[in-house]
């Protein structure tokens, strides 16, 4: 009895074992069937030329790479020095200047705004020191008016920064 | 070229060592020589042949770029396939996405001249496979395609893959359960 039912259990166990082979190798082949299906589709020369075609573009950009890291070096390298010479003039355009008295007190130029230019001159007044032993100088700021209205209130308030 | 084509280990270390060397017509000879099975592979990752043709470009054009590195020239085979499958891996994210065709492959139905329900069914199946193939593993997908299809021997297969024997195995197994699954009523 027992003999008869361990029979029946590997058969059972074998009959599964196939079964799962079976499913196995079914799969196998509906993977195979549709990969050959799907290749015969496939156009060879235009794939092969497609390749090709984007080989030849990736040699291209490497040869140029090669051909010109010289200029490119170089270019970068006048493009950072430009940037660095606008920072600076920027930076000292926007900076106020001391000017300096022979032997004097020193005076600060700000434009206004920070635009534009102006011509300073400053003239020793050869007057007395005095209590604490400094002397009164003339400072002429030469500059253009603005041109939008010569006449008008502009003027005036350019002549009072001027003053200032 | 014959789809059977075994390419033997001294003409690759030869055609490798030229393209190292900045010879591109070498490279185009290897491109021949390997564009089926790398075709082959692709298709049987995506499920799809449009898919598989883009895969395939990208992998030729990495394996250009980097060819001055691989030491072995002997080991080109696993070296290539690694990156023909990891394309197809990175592929795939895509291949979920795109709605557009490639016009390269054409349509294999109309080739053979079959009745509307079968053109249908076969349509069908396609888009069940490459759905399925979509939902394996990156491991799975890769072993299944390099075990079951190329007949690569599993220790070849363990070397393109990075991992062991024992692994592939199971890979393989658990991809062909999940596939069971996904295209049951395809089996029957």
């Amino acid at each position: 009895m027992a003999c008869v039912q361990g029979k029946a259990k590997i058969e059972g166990i074998t009959e599964r074992v196939f079964g799962m082979k079976k499913e196995e190798e079914k799969i196998d082949l509906l993977l195979k069937r549709n990969t050959s299906e799907q290749l015969a589709g496939v156009n060879w020369d235009e794939l092969n030329a497609a390749i090709s075609e984007r080989l030849n573009q990736v040699q291209q950009s490497k040869t140029y790479g090669t051909r010109f890291p010289a200029i490119l070096k170089i270019a970068a390298g006048v493009a950072a020095a430009a940037a660095i010479i606008i920072i600076a003039v920027m930076f000292w355009m926007d900076t106020p200047k001391a000017v300096r008295l022979e032997n004097g007190p020193g005076a600060v130029v700000k434009f206004v705004e920070g635009k534009g230019s102006a011509k300073v001159e400053i003239l020793d007044s050869k007057g007395q020191n005095n209590q604490i032993g400094n002397r009164s100088a003339w400072i002429i700021i030469r500059t253009r008016e603005p041109e939008v209205a010569d006449n008008g209130q502009s003027r005036d308030e350019a002549d009072f920064a001027c003053l200032l | 070229m014959n789809d059977s084509l075994k390419v033997k280990t001294s003409d690759i270390e030869r055609l490798v060592k030229a393209s190292q060397d900045g010879d591109r017509g070498a490279f185009d000879e290897i491109m021949r020589l390997y564009q089926r099975r790398a075709m082959r592979i692709a298709v049987r990752m995506l499920g799809n042949a449009n898919e598989a043709v883009e895969a395939v470009q990208s992998g030729f054009v990495k394996a250009y770029l980097s060819i001055g590195k691989l030491r072995e020239p002997k080991r080109f085979e696993a070296w290539f396939f690694r990156i023909v499958t990891n394309t197809a891996i990175s592929q795939r994210r895509a291949a979920k996405r795109r709605a557009e065709k490639i016009k390269i492959v054409e349509s294999y139905d109309g080739k053979k001249a079959l009745s509307p329900v079968e053109k249908r069914i076969g349509e069908e199946l396609k888009e069940a496979i490459q759905r399925a193939m979509l939902k394996l593993s990156k491991k799975q997908a890769k072993a299944i395609a390099l075990f079951g299809i190329e007949d690569l021997p599993r220790e070849k297969v363990a070397q393109i893959m990075g991992c062991s024997a024992e692994a592939v195995k199971w890979h393989v197994f658990k991809a062909r359960q999940k596939l069971k699954v996904l295209l049951k009523e395809y089996l029957e």
